[in-house]
């Protein structure tokens, strides 16, 4: 009983003291909803740049070009070895024929490709054999065991050209997670320093009452608390705002990244819906242990009035 | 009721506020403590509320040392001792009966509890009919006399008043000394910091007198000698 009338009563006033600094309370509230709509932002970019290098991935096919008197069962002898090898998801023989059918249907507006291919008699092309990984990030052992396979009916493999654009795509996505985190660490930073000052602010203002408290012999954690809680109010209620103003603005988006992404499956509204309590749960329990500490330090060091 | 046993305060290790401070109050006495300004009187308030700690010695208040409180039990010594002050320590911006019932919210008491305790004490200083007034609608006296309704919402058993009159007129000043032996009566023992002469002789009680840290005096029915 005694209990939850000193919660509720530390709660209220957790309140007053939010509302007699109401200026400095929007500040302080806009300085959070500004760094945890930034990590969020950073998120999607995170999220956007990985389905991004997926989608490239996914695109390019990595080809193994036959001898053109390659016998069929030893081509089917070879796609049975490849689909054995750990990474490899799928393998597509592409005889001469359908090279030549698809070299024809991709250049079918290019009246010159056209021309150039009725005067030849025979199909320059030759047999392939097209290899897809089980997934996006197979490709690299992949290329490393498709490397080492070896045949007679390989006429050639020209890997490296992927290799280089993988690193290259490797890279952005590092130096992307990093600005990230640097950037995140900066915003941890801002909001630790802001909630001190409110909290030394909300103390100073108080003192006269902080001091009867102490005088009448108010515990103190009453005389604590409220502080705490404030900026867990502060924290509830800024993630609560981005969490609204953030899908709002995931919604704007998405149509842009359906254009980008045409042809393959990614929503970064459902990215977010699928990954809720991972992310925004981890958000406010990060923000609420930086605010907590934040006024924990400050009121400790100025409440002792 | 409290005891000083050789008590001695240095503040920043070497200002002497106290020094070889021995003596004994009884439940119930009503004692005048004494002496020129910076002679130590709100140091030895302010140990008893365990606001500052003795350098060296020990004090006891009922039986309980406090000379080595922890920060934690310091809230409990506060609601057996109540003290008030020149300045009365009111929330200009809470009624004078608001002002009584903070002290009883901020220490978990229930609302029933707050709704009969809060116009008791007003009307045992006799407030009953300004209580809702704020501190600045009422006299110097008034105010003081809300401060001592707040400092009696636990039934203290020791009630330290730090030059209560410091900021009254004559008149006021009385009520006030008035009101702490009518306090005295139903048991409370009454420590008043003073500097006022005129009360100190009309009392006819116990003085302590301090000058310079040191107690030079320590009279049954005490005079004002310095
Ligand atoms: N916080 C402090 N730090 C350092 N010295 C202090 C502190 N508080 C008081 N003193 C010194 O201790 C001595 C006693 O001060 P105290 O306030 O107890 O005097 P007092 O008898 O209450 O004086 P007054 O009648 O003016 O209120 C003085 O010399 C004062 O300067
Ligand atoms: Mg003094």
């Amino acid at each position: 009983m005694a209990f939850f009338l000193s919660v509720s009563r530390i709660i209220k006033f957790s309140f007053q003291d939010i509302f007699r600094n109401i200026w400095l309370s929007v500040v302080t509230i806009m300085i959070l909803i500004l760094t945890l709509f930034s990590v969020n932002l950073l998120l999607a970019v995170k999220a956007i740049s990985a389905a991004a290098v997926d989608t490239i991935k996914n695109k390019i096919d990595i080809s193994l070009y036959l001898k053109t008197d390659a016998p069929i069962e030893k081509v089917t002898a070879l796609k049975t070895k490849l689909l054995n090898l750990p990474n490899v998801g799928e393998v597509i023989y592409v005889s001469q024929e359908e090279a030549l059918m698809k070299f024809q249907e991709a250049n079918r507006k290019d009246p010159k490709i056209a021309q150039a291919l009725r005067e030849l008699t025979k199909n320059p092309l030759a047999p392939s054999l097209i290899i897809r990984p089980k997934s996006a990030e197979d490709f690299e052992p992949l290329i490393g065991e498709l490397n080492r396979v070896d045949d007679a009916i390989i006429e050639s493999r020209d890997f490296d050209n992927y290799k280089i654009m993988l690193e290259k795509i490797d890279a952005i996505t590092k130096k992307v997670s990093e600005a990230g985190l640097l950037v995140s660490a900066i915003f941890i930073l801002i909001t630790l320093m802001v909630i001190y000052n409110t909290s030394r602010v909300a103390i100073y203002t108080h003192r006269n009452e902080i001091g009867i408290m102490r005088l009448v012999g108010a515990s103190n954690t009453f005389i604590k608390a409220p502080f705490l809680i404030s900026s867990m109010i502060y924290t509830l209620f800024s993630l609560t705002v981005v969490v609204v103003s953030f899908y709002l603005f995931l919604n704007l988006l998405q149509p842009y990244l359906e254009t980008f992404f045409s042809g393959y499956n990614f929503n970064i509204l459902a990215y977010f819906s699928n990954n809720f309590a991972r992310i925004f749960g981890f958000e406010f329990f990060v923000a609420a242990a930086v605010n907590l500490l934040a006024s924990w330090l400050a009121v400790s060091k100025y409440s002792n009035v | 009721m409290i005891k000083f046993k050789d008590v001695s305060k240095y503040y920043n290790g070497n200002v002497v506020a106290l020094e070889n401070i021995s003596f004994h109050i009884k439940p119930g006495e009503f004692v005048s403590l004494v002496g020129q300004s910076g002679a130590g009187k709100t140091t030895l308030v302010k140990m008893l509320i365990g606001e500052e700690r003795s350098t060296e010695g020990e004090i006891v208040v009922g039986g309980w040392n406090i000379t080595k409180l922890g920060s934690s039990e310091i809230p409990y010594l506060r609601r057996q001792i109540a003290t008030i002050f020149q300045d009365f320590k009111l929330l200009p911006k809470k009624t004078l009966l608001e002002n009584v019932e903070f002290a009883l919210q901020v220490c978990g008491k229930s609302m029933k509890k707050i709704k009969t305790i809060a116009p008791q004490v007003m009307r045992i200083v006799g407030l009953e009919s300004k209580m809702h007034r704020y501190p600045h609608e009422v006299s110097g006296g008034e105010r003081q006399r809300a401060a001592i309704a707040r400092s009696l919402v636990y039934q203290p058993k020791i009630l330290l008043a730090d030059e209560p009159t410091g900021n009254l007129d004559s008149i006021n000043a009385k009520e006030i000394i008035d009101l702490l032996l009518k306090i005295n009566s139903f048991g409370t023992t009454v420590l008043l910091v003073t500097h006022n002469r005129e009360i100190v002789n009309k009392l006819k009680r116990r003085v302590l007198t301090l000058n310079e840290g040191r107690l030079v005096s320590d009279q049954a029915i005490g005079k004002y000698i310095i």
